[in-house]
């Protein structure tokens, strides 16, 4: 890390972020510019911002894509840039875009992503089922991930990120583009794995999502967060009626972007 | 190891359900192997590069015309003998200009007579109108397919005059061999002074008394199969199908990078170098089948479409060797492309362009030695040119694997160069 290295007792957080810088070329504007995030233990957190406001490279940066520019960042109180395989083990990724391959099975999908996360024989066996279970399609395995409805896919996305069983789930709006009932399942599903003491790091553009999961949460914009919190708490002090109306009045109402 | 074969099942199934892939990988070569050859063995019949196809019609049904035909089957002609009762020289013209023969030899009515008539009078005083006299020539009638190439028709004309030489200078000796019996005889001379009898001179003066002594470079204790266009055309056509699996490398890597996949292997414990392996893995695998295929097919289904049978030789396990260095090149470049494009079109294209024209200019659609001088010193750029020369080398010309190695060293460095560069540009 270039600037500075993380406090000792950072291992008792999930993510500990410090000063975070990330840009990308040929862009006018960091896309993180002394992000601070501190997530402890167990906690499932909300990480809400406008299209464009940083929150996806925070997660590509938790989760191992790439690197930081500047800052320190430590994952269940490991350093990803140095150890990158050793978050890899454990982190799970669940990105925003459906990351399946279309021709493979829904098992094929599964066990293909298992045995690169290390898992074979019975364990395999086993954590697949589970996916299959866990995503209400065991009785879908050998269909094709191309035939799948959006909320299939949806749910098998979320699933193959927990084939590993990790302590910790980034997850990148996860809900996006699905029906009321897949979106339940999702929920009730993350709700469980967060009570069984997996940490999730859940970004979203839905408030009400937000406000119903998430225990804490924490608002980005222009690559920074602005305010973070329990959410009722944090509405409480706003004295807005709603988590949008405070998110608005925090951010603005400007396009985020253009 | 776990995980590159992983990785492996994972491109085999992808391609077992992509059937555009399969079609190109698989009945692309296999077509082209095919109707290439098939072209390329009528194009070698109208450059001499095989017998042609000659029609021999004998109105005169004497000596001269078995004499003739006799020695026309023995030189370089496939020749077919037409029955006279049911066609006439028209007959004949018309199927040589038609192109259905090459060649077509009518000796005319009396044409025996008239040339044992020519032949007496060479050796015997003969006075018209007090000048000596012989009969005239005796003509043999030959007409040429008017697409025949003129270096060809040269040819096959100095093959018609050898033919019809022997068969004059064989009635030569036969006179020459009488008249010297004859000539003893008037003389009292006993017989026994000549070393042999005059019956077989015949015979020794067609033994040839100088010969060409035709030297190749190919490996003393090997028999190699002759060069034709099959043997040109299945490794240069399995190569050119090896070189198309780049396309659907190029496609897993751009579904992988467009979708979410490539973040979430990213993020997953497994380097790129095991995921590139698996892939590459798989399309050796893809490779070897494809070689497989072309060769079963040049082997064992080509002689039913009247082509020679593909041969191998000996050196299969360099042949294989080949194969691998060849596919690997071929991976690389498949990975090179799926990193530098954009899209499946953008691949599929420039992948497609390339290979056809690094085929044109390695000597897969043209043999090099028949390229401007140009184009042969452009070759020299091409992995197919390398894979190419390395198969010829060791299926026509019989050489070992320390012949072929610095082809191979050049598509091993292909494939490095070509990882490296998707590296460096995925870096940047």
């Amino acid at each position: 890390m270039k600037n500075g290295s993380p406090a000792p007792g950072d291992s008792e957080h999930a993510v500990f972020a410090s000063s975070l810088v990330k840009r990308y070329k040929k862009t006018a504007r960091p896309a993180l510019h002394g992000f601070n995030l501190h997530v402890q233990r167990g906690e499932f957190f909300g990480l809400l911002g406008a299209n464009g406001a940083g929150k996806t490279t925070a997660i590509s940066i938790f989760s191992t894509l790439f690197p930081p520019d500047s800052g320190s960042v430590l994952i269940m109180g490991v350093d990803p840039v140095q150890q990158p395989n050793k978050v890899r083990l454990l982190s799970g990724l669940v990105p925003q875009d459906i990351a399946l391959y279309e021709n493979l099975t829904v098992v094929e999908n599964l066990q293909f992503f298992g045995r690169l996360s290390g898992l074979h024989g019975k364990q395999l066996e086993s954590r697949v089922e589970w996916c299959l279970d866990f995503a209400g399609l065991s009785g879908r395995a050998v269909q094709l991930v191309s035939t799948c409805s959006g909320g299939m896919k949806r749910r098998l996305n979320l699933a193959a990120g927990l084939l590993h069983a990790p302590q910790i789930l980034f997850l990148d709006e996860p809900t996006v583009g699905i029906d009321a009932q897949s979106r339940a399942l999702i929920h009730d599903q993350l709700i469980q794995l967060n009570k069984k003491g997996t940490t999730i790091i859940y970004t979203t553009h839905y408030m009400e999502e937000a406000q119903e999961l998430c225990s804490r949460i924490g608002i980005i914009d222009e690559g920074r967060i602005v305010i973070q919190g329990n959410p009722a708490e944090l509405l409480r002090q706003s004295g807005k009626g709603t988590l949008e109306e405070f998110f608005l009045q925090l951010t603005g109402r400007e396009l985020r972007d253009v | 190891m776990h995980k590159i074969i992983a990785a492996a099942i994972k491109e085999l199934l992808l391609l077992k359900r992509d059937r555009a892939g399969l079609l190109v990988l698989f009945v692309m070569p296999a077509i082209l192997v095919m109707v290439i050859t098939l072209v390329q063995e009528n194009v070698m019949e109208l450059t001499g590069q095989k017998k042609n196809r000659m029609v021999f019609l004998d109105m005169d049904g004497g000596k001269l015309g078995g004499l003739l035909h006799h020695q026309l089957m023995e030189g370089y002609f496939q020749v077919t003998a037409w029955d006279t009762e049911r066609k006439n020289s028209e007959d004949i013209r018309a199927a040589v200009t038609g192109g259905e023969y090459q060649v077509g030899v009518v000796i005319p009515e009396e044409s025996s007579a008239r040339f044992e008539k020519r032949l007496a009078d060479l050796f015997k005083k003969n006075k018209q109108q007090g000048r000596d006299f012989v009969s005239e020539q005796v003509p043999v009638h030959v007409f040429f397919d008017p697409a025949l190439l003129p270096g060809l028709r040269s040819a096959v004309k100095a093959q018609l005059r050898i033919a019809l030489e022997t068969v004059a200078m064989e009635a030569k000796i036969g006179i020459l061999g009488n008249e010297i019996n004859r000539l003893l005889d008037t003389l009292g001379v006993t017989q026994g002074v000549m070393t042999s009898s005059t019956a077989d001179l015949g015979e020794r003066f067609r033994l040839p008394l100088l010969t060409l002594a035709e030297s190749s470079d190919s490996s003393e204790s090997m028999e190699m199969p002759p060069y034709n266009p099959v043997q040109q055309n299945v490794p240069a056509w399995a190569l050119f199908g090896v070189f198309f699996t780049a396309i659907p490398i190029a496609g897993t890597i751009l579904q992988e990078r467009r979708s979410g996949i490539w973040s979430r292997l990213t993020s997953m414990p497994v380097s790129h170098i095991v995921l590139f392996s698996g892939k590459v893995l798989a399309y050796t695998g893809v490779c070897f089948c494809q070689f497989l295929l072309v060769g079963v097919i040049g082997s064992l289904f080509f002689p039913y479409l009247g082509l020679p049978a593909f041969t191998v030789g000996h050196g299969l396990s360099t042949l294989l060797l080949v194969v691998l260095c060849s596919s690997l090149a071929a991976c690389g470049y498949g990975i090179l492309l799926g990193t530098v494009c954009s899209s499946y079109e953008q691949a599929s294209a420039l992948g497609s362009i390339t290979v056809v024209l690094a085929a044109a200019v390695g000597g897969v659609m043209v043999p090099v030695y028949a390229m401007p001088i140009l184009m042969q010193k452009l070759s020299v750029i091409s992995p197919l040119n390398w894979g190419l020369t390395a198969f010829h080398d060791l299926l026509v010309r019989g050489y070992s694997i320390a012949a072929v190695r610095v082809e191979l060293g050049c598509l091993i460095l292909f494939f490095l160069f070509t990882l490296l560069a998707a590296w460096k540009f995925a870096r940047t």
